[in-house]
């Protein structure tokens, strides 16, 4: 693996590392843009803003750029989180610098007025699609009462009724603050050839302006408050808690994820042994979610009602275990085992290794070879992981619940 | 290093396949044992997904709580998934720990404990299973449609039934393993980094001196097909549709694949861009094939609001029908492109590898070789497949809406 990283005049960062035996290259632009950068006004515009990168600009239209992404065989996509905007492609090598000179010109898209009315609908189909999900919506909803009114608890779809009132003017304006060059990254994984991949984002973007683009850091403890919301058409308890966490800058991530993993992975952990296999919870499950600043734990369990109290009570004796006596030497052996083997097997994907090494720089600002995490989750120490539980109060939580009316 | 594929046969009839990957540290491994819904008796519906998880309650010498943490010491991660012919038990690891994990998952296999106590959590597991998926339509719509387009009993429910399950018994479901756990007629595949010799040697050892009788065929019903409406108060209304179309091992398997990329292949393709970029009638809106040995089609999802479902489907079932009048070169040269790229980019992953290759064997008798693939596909052109869809025209369609509202559909 090789390294190589250069900043264009106007602060667009470029990084790389090459991996010539991989089949295939990645590319992607993280913009550092989400929802926790918007007002409620205009809530669920950077999400919205990231279908109409795709709408095309003065020069190709919607179907135009659909087309050449296929022609080059493209796995293209995008993702908005509450704080990122990634547009990404994976490709055969051959098709790498078409396809980066193909995204370097739609970040400066056209926004056109008729684009931007059709691709409302098909926000509004999302946003249903989404509310017919419990299991996505439950989380967004309990992430929503977790944060209050601290930034990070806006919906990063919006709602139909931020999205009807939204105008193509505000989407103009906040792209224009939001995606300037120094609040870019664009990142390279793979088979490619790093110059002429520097040549071509450069002939694409090395004319863009560079801005003021500010975005306020702070922590939030949470809310910690329960609600339930009932719909007819449920037959399960969909239970969603999010606890405070670490953020996404602190040395203490790693111990974080594993104490994620030993809580609640999919097989093996406490919540496993003490909910789903005996048959409480058809699912339960922990997860580690780090921020710019901030971060949380969410946990989501399924059960039917009439299980629903006694799942919460075992829940509530698993955390104060947890507080009691801390973990154990082989418990936390197990889960970095299983934390290593998956960043291991993610890592040997170019568009996975896209995604840590494109991360890596939005928030640390470094370059992390896979050794170097792989380092980082071995050297975690039981007392580690005890000292951040003890932090975190594993007690104290927000709750939200969706299920039968 | 150049494709190659491993295979050794055991004496007994089990099959082991394995797929040498350069450049990767982990190893993908999986059993495909003949445990599928389609092919276990009339009445268990759900019994291989109990089975699946019952085996894992405690084997060989270990009870279940250390049988679980033994494999987590070892830092797999499970994949284990019923189909229509195929219970799969396997996982992805790191590949130093794969003779350990090998001989847990012999253990597995082969000496399950299944205790009465154990059978409980396991058979309450599947039943919730199959009562939460009422919560999501937008898969159950697809578990539906399968269940109606592929003639009984090949699209059973892979998550099983209600009542099927609450009859199920612990006695009639350790018969169930024994019959079905039929070693002779299982394939192993590993992808990734492993040694083939040490591989042989100890799946050998393990399932060498199993044996099993030859199943009796799986008598091939009738196709239900038609229109089914199940209402749901949610958002939207969630469409699945499905129509025939030439299976994995015919001649004209090809065709078929790159006339559904033709269709859906990328955001250029048909049904994106008449359906969601013209018309903004959907999110999700996209069609893909599916094949089982003895019947396939092609499945198409939308979810939209109840007042554009009539017009949503309306614009599907007249693109699938368009297909025939022909394409531009240009649109079939995007559909290969894009079949060919997720094909190599596919083969970067040792779990998809070892899934791929079973099922190749499964099918044809044999693994096809990725050069195999790519000329087959670039042998594709628009008179072969237009000649293919004249010969086999979409024109039944099975369709299965779950919402607030209903559709016309004859």
């Amino acid at each position: 693996m090789e390294f190589q990283q250069k900043q264009l005049a106007n602060g667009l960062v470029l990084i790389g590392e090459r991996n010539p035996a991989a089949k295939a290259a990645a590319v992607g632009f993280f913009v550092r843009t989400g929802s926790r950068d918007e007002t409620a006004e205009i809530n669920g515009v950077s999400h919205f803003l990231e279908h109409m990168l795709f709408k095309g600009t003065d020069r190709l239209s919607a179907l135009e750029v659909n087309e050449a992404f296929d022609r080059r065989g493209a796995q293209f996509n995008a993702f908005t989180s509450e704080e990122n905007t990634v547009f990404y492609a994976a490709v055969l090598p051959e098709y790498l610098l078409g396809i980066t000179a193909l995204w370097s010109e739609l970040m400066r898209p056209a926004l056109r007025d008729d684009d931007f009315d059709m691709e409302k609908n098909v926000i509004k189909e999302e946003i249903a699609m989404y509310e017919d999900t419990p299991t996505f919506d439950v989380i967004d909803r309990c992430r929503t009462l977790h944060f209050d009114a601290h930034p990070c608890g806006n919906s990063v779809l919006g709602t139909k009724e931020s999205i009807d009132g939204l105008s193509a003017q505000q989407m103009r304006q906040y792209f224009s603050q939001r995606y300037a060059p120094n609040n870019i990254v664009v990142a390279c994984a793979g088979s490619f050839d790093w110059d002429r991949f520097c040549q071509t984002v450069e002939s694409g973007c090395g004319s863009w302006q560079v801005q003021t683009v500010e975005r306020t850091l702070t922590h939030f403890d949470g809310t910690k408050k329960t609600e339930r919301l009932g719909k007819p058409n449920l037959k399960r308890e969909h239970i969603c808690l999010v606890h405070t966490g670490v953020s996404a800058q602190d040395p203490k991530r790693f111990a974080a994820s594993l104490l994620g993993m030993i809580v609640g992975d999919d097989y093996g952990s406490r919540f496993y042994w003490e909910l789903v296999d005996k048959a409480l919870a058809e699912a339960a499950s922990m997860h580690f979610g780090p921020m710019d600043g901030t971060g949380m734990f969410y946990s989501y369990l399924r059960c039917s009602s009439d299980s629903a109290g006694a799942v919460m009570e075992t829940v509530g004796a698993i955390f104060q275990d947890l507080a009691r006596d801390g973990v154990g030497e082989d418990e936390l052996n197990k889960a970095k085992n299983k934390v290593l083997s998956a960043l291991v097997i993610k890592n040997e994907l170019s568009m996975g290794r896209l995604v840590d090494l494109g991360f890596n720089w939005m928030y640390l600002g470094q370059y992390r070879p896979v050794e170097e995490d792989v380092q980082a989750v071995k050297a975690v120490t039981v007392d580690d992981v005890n000292a951040l539980i003890r932090e975190l109060a594993l007690g104290s939580f927000t709750q939200f619940t969706l299920g039968p009316a | 290093m150049a494709q190659q594929t491993d295979k050794h046969i055991l004496d007994n009839g089990m099959i082991l396949l394995g797929e040498p990957m350069a450049g990767v540290e982990s190893v993908a491994f999986d059993f495909m044992l003949p445990a599928g819904v389609a092919v276990l008796p009339d009445g268990v519906c759900g019994a291989a997904n109990v089975a699946s998880d019952w085996i894992f309650r405690g084997a060989g010498s270990r009870e279940s709580r250390a049988l679980g943490d033994a494999l987590d010491g070892l830092g797999l991660h499970r994949a284990d998934s019923v189909g229509s012919a195929h219970l799969s038990i396997g996982a992805s690891l790191e590949s130093s720990n794969l003779a350990e994990a090998l001989a847990l998952y012999s253990d597995v296999i082969l000496n399950p404990h299944l205790t009465d106590e154990q059978f409980t959590p396991a058979r309450q597991l599947a039943v919730e299973g199959v009562v939460a998926l009422a919560d999501e339509p937008r898969q159950m719509v697809m578990l539906e449609l399968r269940k109606r387009f592929y003639p009984s009993p090949l699209g059973r429910s892979t998550v099983g039934q209600i009542e099927e399950l609450e009859r199920l018994t612990a006695e009639r479901t350790r018969q169930i393993i024994k019959t079905s756990f039929n070693i002779p007629q299982t394939i192993f595949t590993v992808a990734g980094k492993y040694d083939f010799e040490a591989v042989c040697k100890q799946i050998g050892e393990a399932f060498g001196g199993c044996d099993g009788a030859v199943p009796d065929g799986v008598e091939i019903g009738a196709r239900a097909g038609q229109y089914t409406h199940i209402p749901n108060d949610g958002a939207q209304v969630h469409i699945g549709m499905m129509t025939e179309t030439a299976r994995f091992p015919d001649d004209d398997y090809y065709n078929a694949r790159v006339a559904t990329s033709v269709l859906s292949g990328g955001m250029s393709a048909r049904l994106f861009t008449e359906v969601r970029e013209k018309r903004g009638l959907c999110y999700a809106i996209g069609a893909r094939y599916h094949s089982l040995k003895d019947a396939a089609g092609i499945m198409c999802y939308a979810g939209t609001a109840p007042d554009k479902a009539q017009e949503t489907l309306d614009v599907i079932v007249a693109e699938f029908k368009r297909l025939a009048e022909g394409m531009s070169n240009e649109e079939l040269d995007r559909a290969k492109v894009g079949l060919e790229s997720s094909l190599i980019m596919q083969s970067e992953s040792s779990g998809s590898r070892a899934g791929a290759i079973g099922s190749d064997y499964y099918m044809l008798g044999r693994v096809r070789s990725l050069d195999e693939i790519k000329e087959r596909i670039e042998a594709t052109t628009v008179e072969s497949i237009v000649d293919f869809l004249k010969r086999n025209p979409f024109e039944d369609f099975t369709v299965v809406t779950i919402g607030p509202q209903e559709v016309r559909f004859e």
